[in-house]
């Protein structure tokens, strides 16, 4: 493209190049490649400086998404419980075997009933006592105070917490019945403790998210600072601000990629030594607690934001400082 | 080629650098642009390549109002105009070839051959095919100068600026560079040279502009070549 001379003006015998639309884009591309790939090499130039931004992204960037792989397996978790609620029926004191058993078949019959387990006054204080250490003392009191019990497991169709309390309502309302009870309040507590982290997740990542833009800016500034002659003679030798300005956002990207890789490799091995410690308190539960780590498209999901960030940073940073610089004659 | 008009230029802050200047540089015409340091010809040549901007006045180039170009297009009009520093502003940590070849990549309309074969072109006609390799700090003054030169005329721009071209260099090596130019304008190349050189300028016997705290006060034009 010539603005100030037309091709056959320009040198007599000196023949101009002549391109067509569709060549000019895929040397356009061409080009594009090689700045992709020679923005690596600015990385490279300057190692400690490229390593410390790559590190500070990385870890920025593992804390969101531990927070994230902790919301995600406590939900799992919620999950798994949530649906072994059980509910706890106690009867009226001075019922009959037969009325106990009329109830019991009654229950049986209901639709939402998968299960039931009839705990009678004497079972319960036998399991008081060996379960609460007061064995000796309980057998002082004249009379048995504990009431019998149904514990009835609803079908899995109840067990979310709001169809279990509608059927606890429903069996409430048996005569034999004096009250029950649905322990789902500590599940309660759980979910909100969960709502709590991931809003919190959504804060740090947001906070983060800006510190990571503002480090990548900083980092490409500094760059750009360094090689100001370069672009100075680059703008007077009939460079656009496009192309000055590409390789810094490529090499943003970079950073946003490497940054993301990192904070993978960092997760990954938190998760390992959250799988340590919690093997632990599994062995004492008896219960296997397997924490789900990234899958692969969420560690997709990091490298894009991650990538995006970088992006973001070198852009807004490029925009600012490349536009700056003016070359001069000396 | 290149043409002013009434051209004034006033810096922010006041100081006037250019008043009212006027001249017109034929096409395939070499002159030199001469005057005390301060008397306006770095401006005048930052008006040209677009650095600065008149503050009254037209520039044309190719009959082509400067005013009319915008910043966007600031850098394909930059193209057709090959400058040389004098300095050089070579960049130090590439090669001569890559430093050359900058104007070609910049185009980005030319294959690796296509590149190889400019650059070795106008590497040969400053005479320093030899070096292509070499990074310009192992290079002399003179073929750093040269090295400038063959990036400026690399993609065959119609016209050659050149701001104090010998301005580090001993008689013996500005002769040469000047010969260089010399070449250049032979084959229809215009060529404006800013130099304080007075004896290279006597002994050229080119046109010469003379400024003078910021007015041409001597157009050394022959009275035929005015006509």
């Amino acid at each position: 493209m010539s603005l100030l001379f037309s091709s056959d003006e320009k040198r007599q015998g000196a023949h101009q190049k002549q391109v067509s639309v569709i060549t000019k884009f895929i040397y356009f591309l061409v080009q594009n490649l090689r700045q992709i790939v020679t923005s690596i090499g600015e990385i490279w130039r300057t190692p400690v400086a490229s390593a410390m931004t790559i590190a500070v992204m990385g870890l920025s960037l593992t804390l969101p998404a531990t927070l994230h792989i902790i919301v995600k397996n406590v939900q799992s978790i919620n999950l798994e419980w949530d649906s072994a609620s059980e509910i706890s029926l106690f009867l009226n004191d001075n019922l009959s075997e037969q009325q106990i058993s009329a109830a019991m078949h009654r229950i049986k019959t209901y639709n939402e009933v998968e299960s039931l387990v009839y705990i009678s006054k004497d079972d319960a204080i036998k399991e008081f006592k060996s379960s609460s250490g007061f064995g000796q003392a309980l057998d002082y009191l004249d009379n048995n105070p504990l009431p019998a019990s149904f514990v009835v497991t609803p079908t899995s169709q109840h067990r979310q917490a709001e169809a279990a309390k509608q059927l606890l309502l429903k069996l409430e309302r048996e005569r034999e019945v004096n009250f029950g009870k649905l322990d789902i309040d500590w599940l309660t507590r759980l979910n909100a403790i969960v709502s709590m982290l991931e809003e919190s997740v959504f804060t740090v990542a947001l906070l983060l998210m800006v510190s990571v833009v503002l480090i990548i800016g900083n980092t490409i500034r500094l760059s750009i600072i360094s090689r100001k002659e370069e672009i100075e003679v680059m703008k007077l030798v009939g460079a656009t601000e496009g192309f000055i300005q590409r390789p810094f956002v490529y090499t943003g990207i970079w950073y946003g990629l490497m940054g993301g890789f990192v904070a993978f490799i960092v997760v990954t091995f938190v998760v390992w030594w959250m799988q340590s410690a919690l093997s632990e308190i599994s062995g004492l539960y008896m219960a296997d607690f397997l924490i789900e780590s990234l899958t692969f498209s969420e560690f997709l999901i990091l490298m894009l934001i991650a990538s995006g960030l970088g992006f973001s940073g070198a852009y807004w940073s490029v925009h600012r400082h490349v536009r700056e610089i003016e070359p001069d004659l000396d | 080629m290149i043409k002013f008009e009434q051209v004034s230029k006033t810096y922010p802050g006041g100081f006037r650098a250019l008043e009212k200047v006027s001249f017109h540089l034929e096409r395939g015409e070499m002159a030199f642009l001469t005057g005390h340091s301060g008397a306006g010809k770095s401006t005048l040549l930052k008006l040209i390549s677009m650095i600065e901007r008149p503050s009254i006045g037209n520039v044309f180039i190719n009959g082509k109002n400067l005013n009319q170009i915008t910043p966007n297009q600031v850098p394909f009009a930059r193209r057709d105009i090959g400058m040389i520093f004098q300095n050089h502003r070579l960049l130090q940590e590439h090669t001569v070839f890559d430093n050359v070849a900058l104007p070609l990549v910049i185009e980005g309309i030319y294959t690796q051959g296509e590149i190889e074969k400019r650059v070795h072109a106008a590497l040969d006609k400053v005479g320093l095919l030899s070096k292509v390799k070499c990074y310009p700090k192992i290079l002399s003054g003179g073929e750093q100068q040269r090295v400038g030169i063959a990036r400026a005329v690399v993609n065959k721009p119609p016209l050659l600026l050149a701001d104090e071209p010998t301005g580090n260099l001993d008689p013996e090596l500005s002769k040469e560079i000047i010969n260089v130019f010399q070449q250049f304008n032979d084959v229809g190349i215009s060529v404006l040279i800013a130099t304080h050189d007075l004896g290279m300028i006597a002994r050229m016997k080119n046109r010469s502009l003379t400024l003078k705290q910021g007015r041409m006060i001597n157009d050394g034009l022959t009275q035929e070549a005015l006509i």
